[in-house]
């Protein structure tokens, strides 16, 4: 009996694709959700992380110069990492930016925190376009090697071991946010978020809480980073990091439930859903519907924000309560 | 700083803008002593107490705590050594429960350091363990037992006062300051409450605190301090303060 790999391999990448989403959302939850820091720069580290895994493990890529035209810019790397190298660069890389940017940006307050961070971001998309020999230029870093290689290549076994591998990662990550975000640490964080001012008055450093909430979760969104580095294959700066991805992963939190951990997880699935959907449902709309079936999709997740905010404004998985026994 | 005092300020200043909130104010708390602030609105109490709990930084002058210097310390350090304020309007944390704002109000909680909960897991479950058997027992002194997993916004005003009691007993201080600690309690509680900062006091404990309710003030406290434009204007025991004339146009009335 023949199995139709197509749709099982589409609907794998969505899942893949779902679980970096997931992994990003987790990152803005202990950052948002417990502590109240809204960072607007989630595309940033996604982009550090991604550019990181895939300088470490991709192979040496001069510049390619075909009959006096350059052809591509080349990019820095060649040190063929394995993968697990290349996630913990990535991590190591976001969460060390996220640190040295929190020592400035986490004294201002909310709003102007939100400016800050996506300003940082959008540089550092402009540097990754334009750091051509660093970079790749606007082609990005192509050939970055699967965690394991098929041979022949077969997309349904590869889409197979991602969904493995990102989903062991997901798993492993939601019980370390959850032991840590339940503990006597997460619970100052969520103070922090409350009133900043009490806590510090209870006798917490509240910058520390803060700083070492935002360099987690911006090492967090590295890991996400480098997931998607080898899911995909490539990396490209134009798309990939756009702040449209920042605001996505808010609308997910939004939705899930700030402040849980299941919440931002399902929020991630859904809302990502919605978009893959829409790109499935393209076949079989009405010829009317298809080439407006995207911005349905966006009009959907608008109304959606909009009822939600006013009839469940604590999103689908409300916090929970935590009594103490 | 007289060595006799657990608490003493300098020449204190703030301003804000050009209003001059407190003004080259000195002033000394004996340990073990209940010593009561009064003076109109705006006299600049409450700036002061958010002065000498390091909540903000003054322009001018020095403050002492237990021999140690303590002006320009951030607030969680002041609170390291001992001395812990509440608030005049109540800042409880909203969506933590009653008991976690009192857990959280311990100090030295092994288990709100990250490491730790890797390396020592034992001793973060012992400290977390001991803190809320310790908050359990402060809900009691308090009477919000019955309210330990509520969440703390659903308190009423005059519970949430208490809240900022129990909060600060948490942290096992020997100075509290307190701002208008019986301000929106009930007239029974009160006594109640006053009867417990008392007992506190024979404990060892002092305690510093703003309040307009005459009763509270001329009944429980040893030794009233008044503040009017941001300078001492009178101190002395409450029957010497209530006859003073100046208080009595500045702030008392006649």
């Amino acid at each position: 009996m023949a199995i139709d790999t197509g749709l099982l391999t589409n609907i794998l990448f969505y899942v893949s694709i779902s679980i970096i989403f997931a992994i990003l959302a987790l990152g803005f939850n202990i950052q948002w959700g417990y502590t109240g820091l809204f960072n607007a720069g989630i595309a940033g580290f996604f982009l550090i992380g991604a550019y990181v895994a895939a300088i470490a493990i991709t192979q040496p890529a001069p510049p390619i110069v075909i009959a006096g035209f350059p052809v591509y810019p080349g990019h820095l790397g060649g040190y063929q990492l394995p993968f697990v190298g290349g996630v913990l660069l990535a991590m190591v890389a976001a969460g060390a930016v996220a640190a040295l940017l929190a020592l400035p940006m986490l004294r201002l307050r909310a709003d102007y925190l939100a400016i800050g961070t996506i300003a940082f971001a959008e540089i550092l998309r402009v540097f990754a376009i334009n750091l051509e020999t660093l970079t790749g230029g606007t082609i990005g870093i192509i050939l970055i090697p699967r965690p394991i290689e098929f041979e022949p290549p077969d997309p349904f076994l590869n889409a197979m071991t991602i969904v493995g591998i990102g989903g062991t990662i997901l798993l492993a990550l939601l019980l370390v946010l959850q032991f840590i975000g339940e503990s006597p640490w997460g619970r100052v964080l969520r103070a922090t978020r409350e009133d900043e001012e009490a806590t510090m008055a209870l006798g917490k450093n509240t910058f520390r809480y803060k700083l070492q909430a935002f360099a987690l979760g911006g090492a967090i969104m590295g890991l996400a980073g480098a997931l998607f580095a080898v899911t995909l294959g490539y990396v490209e700066p134009s798309i990939s990091f756009a702040p449209a991805v920042t605001f996505s992963v808010w609308v997910m939190v939004i939705v899930g439930g700030a402040g849980n951990n299941r919440g931002a997880i399902f929020g991630a699935f859904l809302i990502y859903g919605m978009e893959w959907g829409s790109v499935q449902l393209k076949d079989f709309a009405p010829e009317a519907l298809k080439d407006s079936i995207f911005y349905i999709r966006l009009i959907i997740v608008g109304v959606l924000l909009i009822l939600l905010v006013l009839f469940r404004p604590e999103g689908v998985f409300r916090e929970k309560k935590r009594v103490l026994r | 700083m007289a060595a006799e005092s657990i608490l003493g300020a300098r020449d204190v200043q703030k301003a804000f803008g050009g209003i001059q909130a407190v003004d080259r104010c000195t002033l000394t708390v004996s340990p073990q002593s209940i010593t009561g602030l009064i003076g109109p609105n705006g006299a600049g109490k409450s700036t002061l107490f958010n002065i000498i709990a390091g909540l903000y930084r003054p322009d001018g002058g020095e403050i002492w705590f237990n021999g140690t210097r303590i002006d320009g310390l951030p607030p969680y350090d002041i609170v390291g050594l001992g001395l812990t304020k509440t608030w005049q309007i109540p800042h409880e944390l909203r969506n933590l429960t009653v008991l976690e704002n009192l857990v959280l109000s311990a100090k030295g909680n092994s288990g709100e350091r990250l490491l730790n909960l890797f390396l020592r897991p034992g001793r973060v479950r012992r400290d977390e363990k001991r803190w809320r058997a310790r908050a359990r027992e402060v809900l009691g002194l308090t009477q919000l037992d019955g309210l330990a997993n509520e969440h703390a916004k659903a308190l009423s005003g005059g519970q949430k006062k208490l809240l900022e009691l129990a909060r600060a007993l948490m942290s096992d201080p020997s100075l509290v300051l307190l701002d208008e600690p019986v301000a929106g309690v009930n007239p029974v509680l009160v006594g109640s409450l006053m009867d417990l900062i008392e007992k506190l006091r024979q404990e060892g404990r002092t305690f510093f605190l703003i309040e307009h309710d005459m009763n509270v003030v001329m009944n429980r406290c040893d030794r009233v301090i008044v503040m009017h434009q941001g300078r001492k204007l009178a101190e002395g025991s409450p029957e010497n303060v209530r006859m003073d004339p100046l208080v009595i146009e500045s702030y008392l009335g006649g």
